[in-house]
């Protein structure tokens, strides 16, 4: 298993039962939809699993580790296992497509070589070719999450965590950042992806996890509820 | 280790990003340092003029004329048991006479004046020439001893001034060194405010608390350093044109040791590194939470 929730509760601060009694377990490989209504946790669920934010309560074990009882200076390590999309793209404006990519190595340490060869592919991949020296700015939205994809894919992470990762983008070019994500999973990637988008989960035939009020009121392996 | 050529990139980019504040920062610590570096010449140079006045500052007892040449005698022994003495020499009526005339340019000054008229005296050397004033007080009290002289108060003028050299340039050099270091930290916490998004990101992708911190302290060590640098540069091209031109001041000489003068420019230089140090720390400390 590479991910188990065991009755994780989350409180925040401010009193907000954002996760309650969560237990669920997602397997190497997989793709898995998060859905549910707005304030259900999906977030927050998400958060969980690279640590910005801990658990009131119950355990997460990924690749068999507990990452509550993880001291601060093994959080690195974990979060170089993953890569996150966002649904704001969270781009640099003053890097280039090609810079920004590489940003997600040089902060991690990784060798000018390595750098210099695997940006490249990793443009091609998500198909930006020719697109290195433009500014995010010069982007159309959906060519700015492909530069999100292939940034959060630069350190070949075991999962790819996206929360809505077309939650700003029109229903074509959802659908297109989609076919990217099917084919990283095809790749061998994990892939967890929070939506409210029904139309794009409806036709994926994939594992759906709905999260109301905090819990987790269905899991479906191929998306048949909707269907 | 090839990280270190992107924390260099990265601190400089955020020094040329903020120009104004990076100018008014560096003039900041140049000004502290400066004077630091002022104080420190003035005070090295006064403990030199002490050394040079040595010599010249010692004390003179004048004997009662009265007393007879085995009481001149017995107060001579008592001198040189008083600790923190160095040398007591004798030197008669006679021999003062002839000092005087010698330097007077006159022969047969007697002839000119009648008698005698000076006392037998004592020359004394302290072995450490601040303790002077309190060896002088001492001497007085001796019995036969009517007068004591030495370096009329240019000794204890000296170190007031040393001492108040001392004092001010602390007040100075505190005040200037805190500014300093406040100012650093604004830039670095205005650095770290500019950069937050990226900082953000950084920590999500898996860098290290150190590796986004690196950058930061290059910065601000670049801002005291640099700081210390230009301080230094003005100090050495004001202070060897001081003594290219003058050599003395007073007739006393300056201090042109290189290696005196050099040890306390590096000094200097460290003192800008640790504030720019010292001023990343605080806001790396509170606004870097990594
Ligand atoms: N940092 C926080 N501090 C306090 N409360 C929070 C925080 N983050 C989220 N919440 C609250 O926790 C609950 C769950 O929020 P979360 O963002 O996980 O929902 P979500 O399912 O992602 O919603 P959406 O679909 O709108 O993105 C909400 O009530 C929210 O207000
Ligand atoms: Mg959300």
């Amino acid at each position: 298993m590479l991910i188990q929730f065991y009755n994780v509760s989350k409180i925040y601060p401010n009193g907000v039962k954002a996760l309650d009694d969560v237990s669920l377990k997602i397997d190497r490989g997989e793709f898995v939809f998060l859905m549910g209504p707005s304030g259900a946790g999906k977030s927050t669920l998400i958060k969980m699993l690279f640590r910005e934010e801990k658990p009131t309560r119950g355990q997460i074990f990924i690749a068999s580790r507990s990452i509550v009882r993880m001291k601060r200076k093994e959080i690195p390590a974990l979060r170089r296992s993953m890569g996150i999309v966002f649904q704001d793209f969270k781009l640099l404006e003053n890097k280039t497509v090609y810079e920004n990519v590489a940003f997600a190595m040089e902060v991690v340490g990784a060798k000018p070589n390595d750098i210099k060869y695997r940006v490249p592919e990793l443009l091609k991949m998500v198909g930006l070719k020719g697109k290195e020296k433009c500014f995010p700015g010069e982007l159309s939205g959906g060519e700015q999450q492909r530069v999100g994809i292939a940034r959060a894919l630069a350190n070949q992470p075991m999962v790819l965590i996206a929360d809505e990762p077309t939650g700003n983008l029109d229903v074509d070019t959802s659908c297109e950042i989609m076919e990217l994500l099917y084919d990283i999973n095809r790749r061998g990637t994990t892939v967890i992806m929070a939506t409210h988008a029904r139309e794009l989960v409806r036709n994926a035939h994939k594992r759906v996890i709905i999260l109301e009020k905090g819990k987790v009121v269905g899991d479906y392996p191929n998306g048949e509820f909707l269907a | 280790m090839r990280n270190i050529a992107y924390f260099w990139r990265e601190a400089w980019r955020s020094l040329s990003r903020n120009r104004l504040l990076t100018l008014a920062t560096v003039s900041t610590v140049c000004i502290c340092v400066l004077i630091l570096g002022v104080a420190l010449l003035l005070t090295v140079n006064a403990g030199n003029f002490m050394k040079h006045l040595e010599s010249d500052v010692e004390i003179v007892a004048f004997v009662d004329k009265s007393l007879t040449p085995s009481q001149v005698k017995a107060i001579g022994k008592e001198l040189t048991a008083i600790p923190g003495i160095d040398k007591v020499k004798f030197v008669s009526r006679e021999e003062g006479l002839k000092k005087l005339q010698q330097k007077m340019g006159m022969e047969k000054l007697e002839e000119t004046i009648g008698e005698n008229p000076l006392p037998d005296t004592y020359e004394i050397k302290a072995s450490d020439p601040r303790e002077v004033p309190h060896l002088a007080r001492k001497i007085e009290k001796i019995e036969g001893i009517y007068k004591v002289k030495y370096g009329q108060g240019v000794v204890e003028k000296l170190f007031q001034v040393t001492r108040w050299i001392r004092i001010v340039s602390m007040a100075v050099i505190i005040l200037l060194a805190l500014g300093a270091v406040f100012l650093i930290a604004t830039t670095i916490r205005l650095a770290i405010y500019s950069r937050r998004k990226e900082i953000y990101l950084m920590k999500l992708i898996g860098a290290t608390d150190w590796f986004i911190r690196w950058p930061f302290f290059i910065e601000g060590f670049i801002l005291g350093t640099l700081g210390a640098l230009v301080a230094v540069a003005i100090l050495a091209l004001a202070y060897n044109s001081l003594i290219s031109n003058m050599q003395t001041v007073f007739f006393l000489p300056l201090v042109a040791k290189a290696e005196v003068v050099n040890r306390i420019y590096l000094g200097l230089i460290g003192v800008g590194s640790l504030l720019g140090i010292v001023g990343t720390y605080i806001s790396v400390n509170r606004f870097l939470k990594v």
